[in-house]
């Protein structure tokens, strides 16, 4: 066996391990149903924001707590806080992403993603 | 359907462009098969005329469309879907390059672009191989023009065409309806204000230009296996393989710093998956470029040369297909949306990964190979070591960049992992140091046989690097143990590349190149390492109160870093005091001056003091697009940036009215500093209209202290027909206002009256990160590319020579 050999072993051992990685570290996305019950463990839920709920940004007295209510894909709704600040435009978002987990009455997110129809493309021709 | 004439519009650059592109096509497959047939028979001396005047037209047409589209963008043409999308009126010229890159079928027409620059640079300079080169660079030619195509073949949309007008695009709107609907659209839609940015003007073409560089090292190697010569293609294409890298390079280090100028994530990498799609292909290069320096050097390892080569332009294409087909959709901030174009852009993908591996398949057994077994005390050896951990580095950037894509494929719902950057980076940064050590091994290392002298040298410069290290280490306040590692690394890369640059100065300067790119790259790592490790996020919660209640403690600690701050109330954060001063308006952008200072750890004293204006940009469309502001210290850079602005200021009232009776010489103490009554002026000139003939008019002349500065104001008390008359001074900078009210005569005392301006409705939220010597990142960047510059040069030389024989 040429060490070349040794070496591709080691290559394919190491690919397999990345493969692996990738799977275990990857979260899913799942509702807050599912979150509730893995309260270890982070996910992303996709939902929409509730409008008739009030949304909590006060920054004069925390500039780092955001909180709101958000209903996910299977219409599940749960309180979630955001130790930041209110992103720009949040209510005009048609979809939200948040990832993080659950947390006793509410879901703690670490991040969120907006995604905004108008955000690259708004096709709406206004006439004046 | 009848034809309606509809007022104002341009038809004839609409026309023109669609005929261009359509052209543009054609020739493309003229020239594809033209160049095919040439190179199969080179006798036959007509097939190499048809392909190179097909190949001009081409030129012409590509030209065309970029003058047309140009031109409908630069006269407001917003008939036309892209200019309507894409621009608007008050868009600065520099600004309306911009705006091609902005849309998918811009993008791809500066990629048309200089695959046709490429295509005319190849057709002078690649003797022999011109025929053959020509014929894959335009078959990619071919699927690029499509994409700008926009013609509907039997339900099915060929590509996106630029020259769509308005009214086709939107369809059904009622607006259409009406025949001079286009004086009703007054503006554009504009620009995205990120790309509104001088590095989005050249980062795009540079990063583009890498991308279709690519090419030709892939054409060259498809080439030769075609034509059955395996090892004369080394030497033309490996100039432009350094080339290729070179540009990419830069074109990504160049997004890296448009992304931490002017967006506000903090930091010039995040893992995106977009980024990660051009470095992939960026890595993989390199590996190849080794690769082909290893078989010219021993004729060892063709065959990884061939995969490596020709895997860089799959996954250029891979990477189209990634970040255009809509496919990436949640995972990335900044992928193009989709244009129906996914198929059209798989088709392109398999056409050349079938077209590849058939060929390398078929030829596998006649590619030169060693039966040698690899020596382990030789240079070869580990380059082709680290050549093969930048192929596993790539890999694993591949597979978590592709969870959208093994979704679709298996019917999984697998999301991205919830931690990017510690995933990447517990895969990246062992692999980095390995790299980092390999660099000086390989480099000590001699081609084929080496003597134990050589083994010395490199054990006594490895401890060298471990003493430097170790100073750094505590210099630079390093713990974590992989970090130290790649200090490690990367000394040990910089100081034995060094040790190798005894010939290039003096004066073989075309040897340098190699020892010069590598030692960029050391100092790169160690300013990614310092810079990231190191980070600190100033603008944390430093009241010490906690202001909410909660379990998970790391959550709030990483969360609570954005800082309120009120109007002209100074707050500590960190080693420095910062304020907020106020704000002023350019052009679309709203500028926030904070002032800075930096204090003193033990006495307290002010060490030096800055201002920042981090901006925002209330986008009707967008909201705020918050843009950072940066200072730049040589051992570190100070970034700001506002994540909140009240939506409507307040105008402010006045508060905390307050009375003081004093004489002259006495001081008047308020929230916002104190003054000090100067004189008493009896003696008022220039007084207005209100002023005259009033029986008794004194001012007081009070100087104002703030913190870091002195005003004067003068309030008036007047009495005209026996009532009193009180004119305020208001000192605007101090939020101060005051109110001669009164006099005492008998105690030769006055009554002022001040009042401070409530700021509360006047406030941002900002978020400020030092990042330590990022400036090694940019320097490594630069003296990595001068390496490229003299490899490059080496390599050219090499070539001309072999040529000339």
């Amino acid at each position: 066996m040429k060490k070349i050999h040794i070496i591709l072993i080691v290559l394919i051992a190491v690919a397999i391990g990345a493969i692996l990685s990738s799977y275990g570290d990857a979260s899913t996305y799942e509702s807050f149903s599912v979150a509730a019950e893995n309260p270890d463990k982070e996910f992303h839920v996709v939902g929409m924001l509730n409008k008739q709920k009030e949304k909590h940004y006060d920054p004069k007295v925390d500039a780092n707590y955001f909180s709101f209510y958000l209903i996910d894909e299977k219409g599940t709704e749960s309180k979630v806080i955001l130790r930041g600040s209110e992103p720009q435009d949040f209510e005009r978002s048609e979809k939200i992403v948040i990832i993080g987990k659950m947390d006793g009455d509410h879901f703690e997110a670490s991040k969120i993603l907006l995604k905004c129809p108008s955000k690259y493309t708004d096709n709406q021709v206004k006439g004046t | 359907m009848n034809e309606t004439i509809f007022q104002g519009e341009h038809l004839i650059f609409g026309n023109l462009g669609h005929l261009a592109v359509v052209l543009a096509f054609g020739t493309s497959i003229i020239a594809t098969v033209a160049y095919f047939f040439a190179a199969k028979n080179n006798s036959e001396p007509s097939w190499k005329k048809i392909a190179d005047l097909a190949f001009y037209v081409h030129t012409f047409c590509v030209l065309s469309i970029v003058a047309i589209l140009f031109t409908i963008i630069h006269s407001h043409l917003f008939e036309y879907h892209y200019a309507w999308q894409h621009s608007s009126r008050d868009l600065p010229v520099q600004y309306m390059i911009s705006c091609f890159w902005e849309g998918q079928e811009g993008s791809f027409l500066l990629w048309i672009f200089w695959q046709m620059v490429i295509g005319n640079i190849l057709l002078r300079t690649s003797g022999k191989w011109t025929n053959p080169v020509m014929s894959i660079v335009m078959l990619s030619q071919i699927a690029l023009t499509s994409m700008l195509i926009g013609v509907k073949i039997f339900e099915y949309k060929l590509g996106s065409s630029p020259f769509e007008l308005l009214r086709n695009a939107m369809g059904e709107a009622p607006i259409f309806k009406r025949t001079d609907y286009l004086s009703k659209i007054v503006d554009g839609n504009g620009l995205n204000p990120l790309l509104q940015n001088y590095w989005m003007v050249i980062h795009p073409p540079t990063l583009f230009f890498g991308f279709a560089t690519t090419i030709i090292p892939f054409a060259f190697a498809i080439a030769s296996l075609w034509k059955r010569d395996y090892t004369g293609w080394l030497k033309p294409a490996l100039p432009w393989a350094l080339i290729s890298v070179m540009v990419l390079g830069t074109g990504i280090i160049m997004g890296g710093f448009w992304a931490y100028e002017s967006l506000s994530f903090g930091g010039y990498w995040a893992w995106d998956p977009v980024e990660n799609a051009s470095l992939i292909p960026w890595i993989i290069l390199i590996a190849g470029v080794h690769v082909m320096i290893i078989y010219k050097a021993t004729g060892n390892s063709l065959p990884i040369a061939y995969m490596l080569i020709i895997g860089t332009f799959l996954l250029v294409l891979y990477a189209t297909f990634l970040t255009r087909s809509g496919v990436l959709g949640n995972s990335s901030v900044h992928s193009f949306t989709d244009l129906g174009m996914s198929g059209q852009l798989l088709v392109f993908l398999f056409m050349f990964i079938i077209l590849a591996t058939v060929l390398l398949i078929v030829r596998w057994k006649e590619i030169p190979k060693s039966d040698k077994d690899e020596e382990i005390y030789t240079r070869e050896f580990w380059m082709l070591i680290g050549s093969l951990v930048l192929v596993i580095s790539a890999f694993q950037i591949i597979i978590t960049t592709s969870i959208p894509v093994i979704n679709k494929v298996l019917g999984t719902n697998l999301a991205p992992p919830a931690d990017v950057i510690s995933h990447y980076n517990k895969w990246q940064m062992p692999m980095a140091i390995i790299i980092g050590v390999l660099t000086a091994v390989a480099h000590f290392l001699k081609f084929k046989k080496n003597v134990p002298q050589t083994i010395k040298k490199m054990g006594v410069y490895a401890i060298i690097s471990i003493i430097v290290a170790v100073g750094l280490m505590f210099a630079f306040d390093i713990k974590n143990w992989f970090y130290i590692g790649l200090l490690f690394a990367s000394v040990f890369g910089i100081i034995g590349n060094a040790s190798l640059l005894k010939p290039f100065f003096t004066g073989k300067l075309k040897t340098g190149g190699s020892s010069i790119a590598h030692i960029g790259f050391g100092i790169l790592l160690m300013g990614v390492l310092v810079s990231s490790a190191n980070k600190k996020v100033i603008s944390v919660n430093q009241t010490g109160i906690t202001m909410f209640e909660g379990k998970d403690e790391k959550t709030q600690k990483d969360n609570a870093e954005n800082l309120f701050l009120e109007r002209g109330k100074p707050v500590k954060m960190g080693d420095y005091e910062i304020s907020y001063l106020g704000d002023s308006v350019q052009w679309v952008n709203n500028y926030y001056r904070v002032h800075y200072k930096k204090l003193d750890v033990k006495t307290g004293e002010v060490k030096y003091e800055f201002d920042l204006y981090p901006n925002g940009q209330i986008n009707p469309k967008m909201g705020l697009v918050a843009n950072p502001d940066t200072k730049h210290y040589l051992s570190h850079d100070v970034f700001t940036f506002v994540s909140s602005v009240p939506k409507q200021k307040e105008e402010g009232k006045y508060i905390n009215e307050k009375k003081h009776i004093v004489k002259v010489g006495d001081t008047i103490y308020t929230n916002n500093g104190f003054a000090i009554l100067e004189k008493i002026n009896s003696n008022i000139k220039d007084a207005g209209n209100e002023l005259k003939n009033m029986e008794i008019l004194i001012g007081a002349e009070l100087k104002v202290y703030t913190l870091d500065k002195v005003y004067s104001a003068m309030p008036i008390y007047g009495v005209k027909q026996g009532s009193v008359m009180a004119f305020d001074a208001v000192v605007e900078e101090a939020n101060l206002r005051f109110k001669f009210t009164g006099v005492d005569p008998k105690e030769g005392k006055i009554f002022i009256e001040t009042a401070e301006k409530d700021d509360s409705g006047d406030f941002i939220i900002m978020k400020a990160i030092v990042f330590p010597w990022i400036n090694l990142v940019w320097a490594g960047t630069i003296i990595m590319i001068i390496g490229f510059l003299f490899a490059i040069w080496k390599r050219l030389e090499e070539y001309k020579r072999s040529a000339s024989v």
